[in-house]
């Protein structure tokens, strides 16, 4: 862990730092025991001091902190996306910095190369082996900041990455260390000579947020504080890796009642056979919106999730996956709305439902498309 | 929400059409251009709608006479207002423009003399005005259903015509309800679906129907919605919507008559009707005879008590102006006299003996202008208001009042008839006005032909009388009130009686005319005189003074009659009865009557008390196709009465109540923790405090999770604010939402690190915090919302609602699987003929 500690997020390529044995060490620690869950005393302390970290950075910006931490615990990856200068980067370095664990950051433009970021076989004179070094996405958290810049190839090798956490290069499978979260950056204004993110990328980061402007006086108080100094210089690590990943451990043991469990499933057909989209929620984000309800959950001190987790994430979750149809789209809604619009009418389940055809209507399968 | 996008262009972009679509402005200036056509064309439309549902009151009014004023009055104040409407005025003074355009049209056409200007009204105007309605209320009173067309009630036709011009057109112009304005046509073709025995007609129903579409055309023309555009990309299968639609409403209006009781002739529009009186279709003295024994309240029990032997028929009409068309009663308003302490019939009698009665009515609910009394009056005391009567008929009519709540004490005399003396009155008739002999040119050659041979062997009026008499007593004829209906012959003119005479089938209208028609054709006078049949006794005794205590009877509308009086020089007036099974044959004319007769009067069986001793099993609202056959048992037990009250006041009672003791009841379920709740304490309390927010005017919505509503229901401060002290009901709908949530959404009890429950122990019974909840929630509402709240409770209300919805949804679910299926298989052929055009 300690050499981890070295790793400054300023550097744009972590060129092999950290990973002295190779392949064989890559493996971290934490995977090999199955770290045990916090109870909910530590868990509630250990995120307050997160998000603590955090908001000393990070001026008014409570609800994208808290959303960002979530998205680490329910062992996702994020997607923030604004225009420049409202504080993306900030925000994935202070979260990444409150942790004591392993930082790389990724510059991506459109020569970087698939192989600098999964790592290369260099041919060892010495040993006369092909030797792995690894790239910079062996750490706990990668930032990867203007993913839209660099090229499909490139973007598509961290594709693996992200949903398996294991980089495979000539053959060979490395295993990525846990906590494992990429958070990306894109800015949705210049999108000239960019890469916009197929589909298939974009529904492998759990959530995206938009950071928004700060209000009046959290700019103001920016301005004060952050004028000599950079803020992130204050920042000190307040948990542990292990610490996550106990966290995270935390996280998977909530407990999803069979009726949160109709209530998501409900949620993601209706998104299916909404009129105005024109692609809906996959199974997978099915999942991940599961998933991010479990840690919101948690976080909030509790042991099973309760529909209004599931709503709070819904739209972070889900904007980003959705396909607004184009009738839809000139009548000037958005992803955004109409998620509002199907959380809006879905029914709740009240009772204690035995039967569960509920969330189940007997028409429109996933398969079904409107056929317009 | 707003997933139902207003669809604004009418054309989507995607047809391809021409780019003038796709520019902002032509649509307006479309519009402004077309504004000089539009108040025009929707003026013709309306006008003609309203003119063509006015062609159905035909047979309401008799003839067309009345139709040209109001057709002028309907087109004037159309036009009125689309030339208001071209100059741009404001829709508010467009309708005003139409009132008095009204107005002016009105004056013009029927008081012209006593105005200013010819269309002006004044004072002398409204003078006019009051006599013109009086007369026109009068008509409806008094007449039977095709009634003469007088200037009183066109007027009045006229009027409503008019307003209904202004409604329509407000309702389709300034209001863009083109389909709603369909209400006023409606409302103009009630009125003869009520009162005609044929409904509205194929003509005047066609007519209406047509101005109605010219209306919903013109509209769309003028105002196109775009929501009902067809053809466009937006909206596609609009035709399949629209004639699927237009085939349900067809199935409903073919099935709905087969569910509702009255509907049992033919089929809408033609021979079928609602008749709100009973189910004696078709035929309802009180329609078809108008006048007195116009019923509102459908029953019109009159009681009675007489010193007579048996009880006499009350009469409070005569009809006796026969004009060929129909028979119609006397309007000889100018020859009545006021007072009816004394009455003198005007001529003498040559009897020896007189027989006299008293008679104490009741008249309770029954309302006519006239009265009704036994025959012949000759004194009346106790009445209220004005009375007048005549000295031709003897008929009592009120000046300023009706019948309506009367009691009144009658003494009547007549002369003890017999056949002989009877048979002795040959003389020729003398004293008696031309119009009880008149009979029209017209006359069908079947009643002439049956009048000669009925009367044909006899000589003397009394001979002949009784020839007519027994001749419509005999088998031959039959008692039927379908039968007119059903034969088309339903009325009272001369076609009528044809008709009735081939068919001999018919009700006591056509036996009495039949007899009367006769008779004056034998050269003898009569009248037909309307009232009731002898009535029931109701077992009470009523003590009248000075005749000491009278047996009680009743008559209601069931026992509403027409029989025919034939005059005798020498007796007077004298009753017959030749409507088989209904009524009494007087003694003096059954003397020759054939056994054959069925003379079945089992009314005067129910002049014994005592066998009226289980009327509670036969309920009132049997339907009576034979009424004058309805059991004595309706008399009653004087203790049947209080018991119905009682009976009924318990039932209002239990129904007012319901609402409250379901919802009580289901509380104490729920909160007793019964097994319906699937033995879940938590859920059944939430249940019960989402229905006690629902009470209170805060229902969940159906999307809101648990603690959402839950917030908004604290939020909301109808428990009051959370610091105010009584924080009881707070803590409580915290404690339940935390414990249903728990239940609900939480890990299942059993499992090892479910964390225990810590409000089992330290929090109290869940009852007790709903208790608190409603004790909160009943402190901080307005009165009217806690009444609300106890007795009507919403929630019960809405799961009432939803289930008598059910049949409801089932029938939209299956009408929207059958679009959808409709639709794919329009889409296929649509597809293929599109790929056979471009291949």
């Amino acid at each position: 862990m300690d050499s981890h500690r070295r790793t400054t997020v300023d550097e744009a390529l972590p060129e092999g730092q950290g990973f002295p044995g190779g392949a064989g060490v890559v493996g971290n620690q934490l995977n090999g025991t199955r770290p045990t869950a916090m109870d909910a005393e530590a868990f509630h302390n250990a995120s307050e001091r997160i998000l603590s970290a955090i908001n000393t950075v990070i001026d008014g910006k409570a609800e994208a902190a808290k959303l960002a931490l979530t998205v680490l615990l329910a062992q996702g990856h994020l997607l923030l996306e604004d225009v420049p200068g409202v504080g993306k980067t900030l925000l994935a370095k202070t979260l990444a910095r409150t942790i004591d664990c392993s930082v790389s950051r990724i510059q991506f433009t459109p020569d970087l190369l698939p192989s600098d970021v999964t790592g290369v076989s260099i041919y060892n004179q010495a040993s006369r082996l092909f030797e792995f070094r690894p790239g910079a996405v062996f750490a706990n958290i990668v930032i990867g900041d203007e993913i839209n810049r660099a090229s499909a190839k490139t973007q598509s090798a961290l594709l693996e990455c992200m949903e398996e956490h294991q980089v495979t290069v000539d053959g060979d499978s490395y295993k990525l260390d846990e906590p494992f979260m990429v958070v990306a950056t894109q800015n949705p204004i210049e999108m000239e000579g960019t890469y916009p993110l197929p589909e298939a990328q974009r529904d492998r980061f759990m959530a995206r947020i938009s950071m928004g402007y700060p209000d009046k006086d959290s700019e103001i108080e920016m301005l004060e504080t952050h004028q000599a100094t950079s803020p992130l210089t204050r920042v000190t690590a307040v948990v542990t890796a292990a610490d996550v990943a106990a966290m995270i451990a935390t996280v998977q043991r909530v407990y999803v009642s069979q009726a949160v469990k109709e209530y998501t499933v409900s949620l993601g057909r209706a998104t299916r056979e909404s009129a105005m989209l024109r692609l809906g929620a996959s199974p997978r984000s099915m999942l991940q919106l599961l998933r991010a309800a479990k840690a919101t959950a948690a976080l909030d001190g509790r042991d099973f999730v309760l529909p209004d987790d599931v709503v709070g994430v819904a739209e972070s979750v889900l904007a980003h996956r959705i396909i607004l149809d184009r009738k839809a789209a000139s009548t000037g809604e958005t992803p955004h709305s109409v998620i509002r619009g199907i959380l809006a009418k879905l029914p709740v389940p009240q009772e204690m439902s035995a039967a569960p055809s509920r969330g189940g209507s007997p028409r429109g399968g996933p398969d079904q498309r409107r056929t317009r | 929400m707003t997933l139902t996008p207003q669809r604004r262009s009418g054309q989507g972009p995607d047809t391809g059409r021409a780019p003038e679509v796709l520019a902002p402005s032509p649509a307006p200036a479309a519009r402004w251009r077309r504004v000089g056509a539009q108040p025009w064309a929707m003026a013709a439309a309306v006008a003609l709608a309203v003119a063509g549902a006015a062609v159905s009151l035909n047979g309401v009014l008799r003839g067309w006479a009345w139709y040209p004023p109001v057709l002028t009055t309907v087109c004037v104040v159309a036009l009125a207002m689309a030339a208001l409407r071209s100059l741009r005025a404001q829709p508010f003074l467009v309708a005003l423009g139409g009132f008095a355009s009204l107005v002016f049209i009105l004056t013009f056409t029927f008081f012209r003399r006593y105005s200013i200007a010819g269309f002006i009204p004044s004072g002398d105007t409204m003078e006019q005005l009051g006599r013109y309605l009086r007369r026109a209320s009068e008509t409806v009173l008094a007449e039977s259903s095709p009634v003469a067309p007088n200037a009183g009630i066109v007027l009045v036709t006229c009027a409503v015509l008019g307003l209904v011009v202004i409604l329509v057109d407000a309702l389709a112009v300034p209001l863009a309800l083109p389909a709603t304005s369909g209400l006023g046509l409606v409302a103009v073709l009630v009125v003869p679906a009520m009162v005609k025995p044929q409904s509205v007609g194929v003509w005047g129903f066609a007519a209406a129907a047509a101005g109605y579409l010219v209306i919903l055309a013109c509209s769309q023309w003028f105002a196109p919605d775009n929501r009902i555009t067809a053809d466009t990309a937006r909206n596609p299968g609009q035709f399949r919507r629209a004639a699927l639609t237009g085939g349900m409403a067809l199935v409903i209006t073919l099935l709905l008559p087969l569910a509702v009781p009255g509907f049992d002739q033919g089929t809408f529009p033609q021979g079928s009707r609602l008749n709100p009186w009973g189910s004696a279709t078709g035929l309802n003295p009180m329609i078809s005879l108008g006048s007195s024994l116009r019923s509102p309240s459908g029953d019109g029990r009159i009681t009675y008590a007489t010193s007579a032997s048996r009880p006499p028929y009350l009469r409070s009409v005569t009809v006796d102006r026969f004009d060929g068309d129909s028979w119609s009663p006397d309007d000889r308003d100018a020859s009545r006299r006021v007072g009816v302490g004394r009455m003198d019939a005007g001529y003498e009698i040559l009897a020896d003996e007189q027989v006299r009665q008293v008679t104490a009515v009741n008249t309770g609910r029954f309302t006519s202008p006239y009265l009704p009394v036994p025959y012949a009056p000759d004194a009346v005391n106790g009445l209220a208001g004005r009375w007048s009567w005549d000295p031709a008929t003897l008929s009592i009519k009120g000046v300023d009042t009706n019948s309506r709540n009367q009691q009144y004490v009658v003494q009547s005399s007549a002369p003890r008839l017999t056949p002989e003396l009877l048979s002795q009155s040959s003389a020729p008739v003398r004293g008696i006005s031309e119009e009880f002999v008149r009979t029209p040119n017209n006359v069908p050659e079947i009643v002439r032909r049956t009048a000669d041979t009925v009367t044909g062997g006899s000589s003397t009026p009394y001979a002949k009388a009784m020839a007519i008499q027994n001749y419509l007593r005999s088998v031959e004829f039959t008692y039927s009130l379908q039968s007119p209906v059903q034969g088309g012959y339903d009325g009272n003119g001369l076609s009528v009686l044809a008709d009735f005479l081939a068919q001999k089938s018919g009700y006591c209208i056509h036996f009495a005319s039949a007899m009367a028609v006769m008779a004056r054709l034998e050269g003898i006078p009569s009248r037909i005189a309307v009232g009731y049949a002898p009535g029931r006794s109701t077992g009470a005794t009523v003590s009248v003074p000075g005749q000491g205590a009278l047996t009680e009877y009743e008559v209601d509308s069931r026992d509403a009659h027409a029989w025919p009086e034939l005059y005798f020089q020498g007796l007077g007036w004298v009753a017959f009865e030749p409507t088989p099974s209904r009524g009494v044959v007087p003694d003096y004319a059954s003397q020759a009557s054939t056994p054959g007769g069925a003379s079945t009067n089992e009314n005067n069986d129910g002049l014994v008390p005592s066998n009226a001793a289980t009327p509670a099993a036969t309920p009132s609202a049997t339907p009576a196709p034979l009424p004058g056959l309805d059991s004595a048992g309706e008399a009653g037990h004087p203790l049947t009465l209080p018991l119905y009250g009682a009976a009924g006041v318990l039932v209002l009672a239990l129904l007012v109540a319901s609402p409250r003791l379901v919802r009580a009841g289901l509380r104490s379920r729920r909160l007793r923790g019964a097994p319906s709740s699937g033995g879940n304490p938590a859920a059944a309390a939430w249940a019960e405090l989402r229905d006690l927010a629902t009470d209170y005017g805060l229902a969940p919505g159906v999307s809101e999770t648990p603690r959402h509503f839950s917030r908004r229901l604290l939020g909301s401060g109808a428990l009051g604010a959370r610091d105010d002290g009584d924080g009881a009901g707070v803590r409580a709908v915290a404690s339940l939402t935390a414990d249903f949530e728990r239940r609900q959404y939480g890990p299942p009890a059993g499992r090892a690190d479910a964390g225990a429950a810590p409000s089992e122990a330290s929090v109290p019974p869940a009852a007790e915090r709903i208790m608190a909840v409603q004790a909160a929630l009943r402190r901080h509402s307005r009165p009217a919302r806690r009444l609300r709240a106890e007795w009507l409770p919403p929630s019960v209300l809405n799961r009432w609602g939803h289930v008598a919805g059910a049949p409801f949804r089932a029938v939209t679910r299956a009408a929207a699987t059958t679009t959808q299926a409709a639709a794919r298989s329009w889409r296929t052929v649509r597809d293929g003929l599109r790929r056979l055009r471009r291949g």
